[in-house]
C-alpha cells in the first residue's frame, strides 16, 4: 500500500514537472525542470527495482542533459520579446 | 559570465563525494548495480559540474583536454586487448580467461546469495574499470568540446 | 473540426497501443529459456555476482564494444565539427 502511494506521488511529480518544462517562459527555469523530471523517473526506475538503470538516468539525464542546456543558454543572449508576454 | 559563489561553493564541496561514489560503482561493478558505464557517467557529472560552475579560464587551467583524450583511447585499448588475450588463451573472442584461474580476479566465487568477494569475476572487473575510463574521457571530452566554442564570455 | 479530428486519432491510437499492453504480465516474458540459463549459470561460469555485469560484459561481450564504438565515434564527429569552429575563435587550443 505504501508503495503504491509513493508511486503515485512520484508520477504525478513527473507529470506536474514535465508541464512546468513547458510552461516556463525561462530557459534557465525549463532546464531545472527537466533536471527534476529526470530524478523523479530514476526514482520511479528505483522503486520498480532497475537499479542500474536508475544510476544511468540520474547521471546522464540529472547530471550531463541538464549541464548541456545550461551551457547552451550561457551561450545564447536573451530573446528580449520573450519577456514581453 | 560566472555562476554565483553558491554555486562555485556548492559544485567544489559536491565534487569529491560525487568522485568517489563513481569510482565505487566502477570497481564494484561485478558485485553490486551499476557498472562501468554508469560509474563512468557519474564521474564524468563531477567534471561537468566543475565546468558548469566556474569560468572558460579557470577551467581551461585545471582540467587539460589532452588528459581526458588519452583517458578515453586507454579505457578503449585496455578493453580490445583483454578482449584479444582471450584469442591467445584458446577460448572465443571476450571470453573470460581469468575466471576460476586463482590469480587475480580469479578465485571462485560461491553459488547462490552472498555478498561476494572483491577479487573475482574474472575479466569483468578489467573490462568495468576500461569502460568507465571510456566513458568518463568521452563524456567529459564532449562537454569541453561544446565549452570551447561557446562565444563571448561564457 | 481539425482539431477535433486530430485529437480523435491520438486518441483511437493510444487506446489500441494500451489494449495491446493490457493483457501483458509485468515481469513475465514470453521466452525465457535464456534469461533462466544465465541466472542459473552466470556466478559459477563467470564469476560476478551482478547477473546485469555478466550478461553485459561477458555473454554479450559483442554489444557492449559495440556501445564503447559508438561513443568513439560520438566523440571523434564532435570533435571534428567544433573544432573548425574553434579555430575561428584562437580561443581554445583543440589538440
Amino acid at each position: 500500500m505504501m508503495d503504491l502511494i509513493i508511486q503515485g506521488l512520484i508520477l504525478i511529480g513527473l507529470l506536474l514537472s514535465a508541464g512546468m518544462i513547458w510552461y516556463f517562459r525561462d530557459l534557465l527555469s525549463a532546464a531545472i525542470s527537466f533536471g527534476v523530471f529526470s530524478f523523479l523517473l530514476s526514482l520511479e526506475f528505483l522503486i520498480l527495482q532497475a537499479p542500474d538503470v536508475a544510476i544511468a538516468e540520474a547521471a546522464i539525464g540529472a547530471g550531463l542533459t541538464t549541464a548541456i542546456f545550461i551551457l547552451a543558454i550561457r551561450a545564447t543572449e536573451k530573446d528580449p520579446e520573450a519577456d514581453a508576454e | 559570465m560566472n555562476m554565483s559563489n553558491l554555486v562555485r561553493t556548492g559544485a567544489g564541496l559536491l565534487m569529491p563525494f560525487v568522485l568517489v561514489f563513481g569510482f565505487y560503482i566502477v570497481i564494484h561493478g561485478h558485485l553490486t548495480p551499476g557498472g562501468g558505464f554508469q560509474g563512468g557517467a557519474v564521474i564524468a557529472t563531477a567534471f561537468v559540474l566543475l565546468i558548469v560552475a566556474h569560468s572558460r579560464e579557470t577551467i581551461r587551467e585545471r582540467i587539460s583536454l589532452g588528459f581526458l583524450k588519452n583517458t578515453e583511447t586507454l579505457g578503449l585499448m585496455l578493453f580490445i586487448v583483454t578482449a584479444l588475450i582471450a584469442l591467445a588463451a584458446g577460448i572465443a573472442f571476450f571470453g573470460n580467461w581469468l575466471v576460476n584461474t586463482g590469480s587475480l580476479f580469479g578465485t571462485p566465487v560461491a553459488f547462490g546469495i552472498n555478498p561476494g568477494d572483491l577479487n573475482t569475476g574474472g575479466v569483468i572487473p578489467i573490462m568495468n574499470i576500461a569502460v568507465g575510463l571510456e566513458v568518463l574521457g568521452a563524456m567529459s571530452v564532449i562537454i569541453l568540446a561544446m565549452l570551447s566554442v561557446v562565444r563571448g564570455d561564457a | 473540426m481539425k482539431q477535433v479530428m486530430t485529437w480523435l486519432v491520438v486518441a483511437v491510437i493510444a487506446g489500441s497501443l494500451l489494449l495491446c499492453g493490457a493483457g501483458l504480465e509485468f515481469g513475465v516474458p514470453a521466452y525465457h529459456d535464456m534469461d533462466d540459463y544465465m541466472i542459473a549459470h552466470g556466478q559459477e561460469e563467470t564469476g560476478g555476482n551482478n547477473i546485469v555485469t555478466d550478461v553485459v560484459f561477458d555473454y554479450r561481450g559483442f554489444d557492449t564494444l559495440g556501445e564503447a564504438t559508438v561513443l568513439f565515434t560520438a566523440v571523434l564527429g564532435i570533435g571534428l565539427v567544433l573544432r573548425t569552429l574553434a579555430k575561428e575563435d584562437e580561443e581554445y587550443e583543440y589538440e
